[in-house]
């Protein structure tokens, strides 16, 4: 049976503190302004206290990548497990992908003056290392998980503030966060 | 997840037959790094860390490991494992056989490489023609000590002692060798030294009021605790690795509190959040106490066995305090504080970890011993899953080889009063000498240095500390530097107090260096191995202090004690001792090149045999050493701080720094790009100010410009601005608005009393362009 590779969100025990993406760079070493790995506060509509509850965000790695289909140098393959591959020494940099994708995960690298993108790590994967920000996770909050077995009934493929995209089903699954009870100062 | 179910996954991947080598093979060591421009291998060339580029993960085999440590004063002390190729350190790990930390680290730890690499590094000694002015002319190692052995043997002849000379170093590196500061200046003769601690002296000492000793449970115990109550601290930005063990009491059935002056990232995790009044801590747990008595939940067996003075607690209670009164302080409903005590007395084990925050405050020390008197009268003290949590310091004892340096013969010294060094000092509680060192109060170092005479500070030597940043009352210690001829600092950034230096000398992170480290949290303890060459001319402290003790020993043949040839690996091995190899399972520090290693507890909790350190023996609510010291015997209601001003201010930790280290490395920078005072709708609208406006804060002690955030996460009559250094192009420093007021407690056990850090209130008011 073949794996289906996917992050999973949970925002009930995420606290924001950008482990994840340190250690994205900790690993690839990106340039100043170069970010694969984006750890975004939830909007106070869909959370009511600014700051508190977060989404941490890289590449998707859709089902139907809508940066490989519009790649003109083919500069793009997935593999079988699902991990999107974004191959530098193909990239032309016309940042097509960059225009395509609606999560901004291939992000433009001026100095390199090349695409990148988080790779979910299948450098590490195939040596059965979990990804470098899953990893780090210090509460458990970003995990990989196998789509084809993962029990995915407590978690959402489009929660508020994200787009959903059925159309390219991006593989990432959330979880929620939860809020607690208030006893705020009465006087 | 842990390491285990990571592993796990990963197998079950394998068992389905993911190929281990996708056809990627070979891309990243023929392609990638290839094509892309400024590859990390430029960096190793001391020709100078330029800014690297993008890398990939070359395969476990590719990469040397050496085992680190993080040192930044941080409850967590991660140990890490380095991964260096040809010479250059490409990325670091959490070490995996740590419990606590599972293999990962943290968004600080992670940038690592960033600060080795930094372009912004100090690389050689230099010296600055005018404070302040930023013109910095680079100067060989010879000369800087030429420079600064004259003058310290000037002071010499001048005062006839070294008193004139000034350290004030702290916890930029809690790595044991570097205790050889200390052992630096020892070496010397007697001098100046700036003594206690900023961080969490009041607690310390309220906890051996009560208990005698300083000492919590193991944290990862957490985890069957049935009721958690975090007060006055904020681990999902300080303590990141101790969430999971709070997640996992939780899972279990356990509820958590959180009692804080702001809704904190931790209360936003909480199944309950008490937004309390600053410095009404103290009123809040008495009155929870009180209540408990009334309820009849005094755990009055624990109490009658195991402490002394709870009578005379009780009928202080009864007399002064009740739910009523304590919520109206606190600012609380009556009804939460009745409820809350109820739920946590009959839900044992129940713990209650005491953040460093709660004793930042004029009335600290006494709201801690609060607060441990809570945990006591519910008998959850000496109880895995409880226990009144705080620090301790049941690891450290090393040999202290490095600070252990005498004067030189004949030196002359301080006459007069004396006490401990620092929470850290080993020699604390020793036979008394003809002379000592001049002690002065580490948090008043402005004030101390103005008032200084006979002699004055002529000289100050400052490592590990950035005390322009980190100090309090910043005009004034400006105002105090002027006083003070010399000032030499030792860093890795060109940061606040570099800019108000003489000379600056570079020193080595933690890669480049060999010491040990262990934590005031977790139980676990890290070797940390040179994993890389030092870049540039940089130095490790006790190197410099060698080459200190070459060039006073040329210039006057007896004038400094320190050897003048250190190996900085064999100075670490002479840190390790049998009680150390015994506590951690060891035959040698050779054992700890295999992986991190956890104390032996006889029980995850602290007081487990319930023998107390007190004079008693037992815990005592009634301290006679607390009245001797000028502080009620009892754990009684004090008052806190007057304000000076319309709003608290709050200056508490980020999660993106630790004090003013790591913030101003452009990786964090990507993540965090600037400061900002948080202010709550309320207060803002009444201001006129709107989110993103440049406003300024000010007060009695000076102001400060930056952007604002506007959140209901803090109270409307709160400001909240995280301490930080953004680097050198941004001038942020939250100890404009903090003066150097202090709390009541810390000079028992540290030297010194702590400092009312939270004790601070300013106005705002939107900035003009």
């Amino acid at each position: 049976m073949s794996v289906r590779l996917a992050f999973l969100v949970d925002s009930a025990l995420c606290i924001g503190c950008a482990t994840c993406g340190m250690a994205c760079k900790n690993q690839y070493h990106q340039e100043e302004g170069v970010v694969w790995r984006q750890i975004y506060p939830l909007s106070e509509e869909i959370y009511p206290h600014r700051d508190r509850a977060f989404y941490s965000l890289a590449c998707n790695h859709c089902d139907n990548p809508v940066c490989l289909t519009g790649c003109p140098a083919r500069a793009f393959e997935q593999r079988a497990d699902g991990i999107v591959v974004h191959k530098p020494e193909s990239c032309i940099g016309c940042r097509n992908c960059v225009r395509a994708c609606p999560f901004g995960a291939p992000v433009y690298n001026p100095a390199a003056r090349k695409v990148g993108k988080c790779s979910l790590c299948h450098e590490r994967i195939d040596e059965s290392l979990p990804p470098a920000c899953v990893l780090g996770c210090p509460t458990g909050a970003l995990r990989l998980v196998d789509l084809n077995t993962f029990d995915a009934s407590t978690t959402v493929a489009a929660p508020p503030g994200f787009p959903g995209r059925e159309d390219i089903g991006p593989s990432t699954r959330f979880k929620p966060p939860r809020q607690p009870v208030l006893v705020r100062r009465t006087a | 997840m842990t390491m285990d179910e990571r592993t796990d996954f990963f197998e079950q991947m394998l068992a389905k037959g993911v190929s281990r080598r996708g056809f990627l093979k070979g891309l990243a060591a023929a392609g990638v790094l290839a094509a892309l421009p400024g590859g990390v291998l430029q960096a190793a060339q001391a020709a100078g860390p330029e800014p690297f580029g993008p890398t990939v993960f070359l395969g476990k085999d590719a990469y040397q490991t050496f085992r680190n440590a993080c040192p930044r004063n941080c409850y967590d002390t991660c140990g890490i494992v380095s991964h260096v190729k040809e010479g250059v350190l490409h990325y670091v790990e959490g070490a995996p056989e740590s419990g606590f930390t599972q293999g990962g680290l943290c968004v600080k730890g992670y940038s690592y490489p960033r600060t080795v690499y930094s372009p912004d590094r100090i690389k050689y000694p230099m010296r600055q023609v005018e404070r302040g002015s930023g013109n910095w002319q680079r100067i060989s190692w010879d000369d800087a000590l030429d420079t600064i052995s004259r003058k310290f043997l000037d002071i010499k002849e001048t005062d006839g002692s070294m008193l004139g000379l000034g350290l004030t170093k702290y916890s930029g590196n809690f790595g044991i060798t570097h205790y050889g500061v200390e052992g630096m200046l020892a070496s010397l003769g007697y001098t100046t030294r700036f003594v206690g601690t900023p961080c969490w002296p009041a607690g310390i000492d309220a906890q051996n009021y009560d208990m005698g000793d300083m000492w919590c449970n193991d944290p990862e115990d957490m985890a069957s605790s049935r009721y958690i109550i975090i007060w006055g601290a904020n681990p999902a930005y300080c303590s990141v690795h101790s969430m999971k063990y709070i997640y996992e009491a939780q899972r279990r059935g356990a509820k958590v509190v959180v009692i804080d002056p702001v809704f904190t990232q931790t209360a936003a995790k909480a199944d309950e959040f008490w937004e309390v009044k600053p410095g009404a801590d103290g009123a809040l747990a008495l009155g929870m106490a009180r209540h408990l008595i009334d309820s009849g939940l005094v755990d009055t067996d624990w109490v009658q066995q195991n402490s002394i003075g709870y009578g005379d607690f009780e009928a202080y209670l009864k007399r002064e305090v009740t739910p009523e009164w304590a919520a109206e302080q606190a600012g609380l409903p009556v009804e939460a504080v009745k409820r809350v005590a109820e739920e946590f007395a009959t839900a044992k084990p129940a713990t209650i970890w005491i953040g460093y925050g709660m004793q930042r405050h004029v009335n600290g020390g006494q709201n801690v011993r609060a607060v441990d008197a809570l945990v006591a009268l519910t008998g959850n003290v000496g109880r895995p899953g409880g226990g009144a949590r705080y620090g301790h310091l049941y690891t450290w004892g090393f040999n202290y080889h490095a600070y252990s340096q005498s004067p030189p013969e004949g030196s002359v010294g301080f006459v007069g009063e004396t006490g401990p060094k620092g929470e850290f000092d080993p020699d604390a509680g020793s036979e008394a000498q003809t002379y000592t060192d001049r002690a002065f109060n580490i948090n008043r170092i402005a004030q101390e240095i103005l008032d200084a005479s006979e002699p004055p500070v002529r000289a100050l030597w400052i490592a590990n500390k950035n005390v322009v940043s980190q100090d309090f009352d910043r005009a004034k210690i400006l105002k105090a530097f002027a006083k003070v001829d010399l000032i030499v600092t030792v860093d890795l950034f060109f940061n606040q107090t570099v800019e108000q230096s003489d000379i600056v000398l570079p020193t080595v992170t933690p890669f480049e260096d060999w010491t040990v480290n262990v934590s005031y949290w977790h139980y676990w303890l890290h070797l940390n191995e040179q994993a890389i060459a030092p870049m540039f001319e940089a130095k490790s402290d006790i190197e410099i202090a060698a080459m200190l003790s070459t060039r006073m020993n040329a210039l006057e043949p007896g004038s400094c004690t320190f050897p003048t040839d250190v190996d900085p690996k064999e100075w670490m091995a002479k840190e390790f001792n049998d009680g150390i190899h015994s506590l951690f399972g060891i035959d040698s520090w050779e054992d700890l090149r295999q992986g991190s290693r956890k104390a032996t507890l006889a029980s995850p909790a602290a007081w487990n045999d319930l023998g107390f350190k007190t004079p008693s023996g037992k815990y005592e609510f009634v301290s006679q050493a607390a009245a001797e010291n000028g502080h009620p015997a009892l754990p009684t209601h004090l008052p806190g701080r007057e304000s000076y001003a319309p709003m608290r201010l709050l200056t508490p930790h980020h999660k993106y720094g630790l004090h003013s280290q790591f913030q101003n490395l452009d990786w964090m920078l990507d993540y965090s790009s600037e400061p900002f005072v948080y202010v709550n709708p309320v207060a803002a609208k009444a201001k006129g100010i709107v989110d993103g406006d440049w406003v300024r804060v000010f007060n009695k002690v000076g102001e400060e410009k930056v952007r604002a955030r506007v959140t209901g996460n803090v109270p409307a009559d709160t400001l909240l601005m995280y301490e930080a250094w953004f680097g050198a192009k941004n001038a942020y420093n939250v100890n404009r608005l903090v003066d150097d007021e202090s709390s009541d407690m810390g000079k028992y056990k540290t030297g010194a009393p702590g400092v009312a850090i939270h004790d601070q209130f300013a106005d705002i008011e939107k900035a003009t362009a």
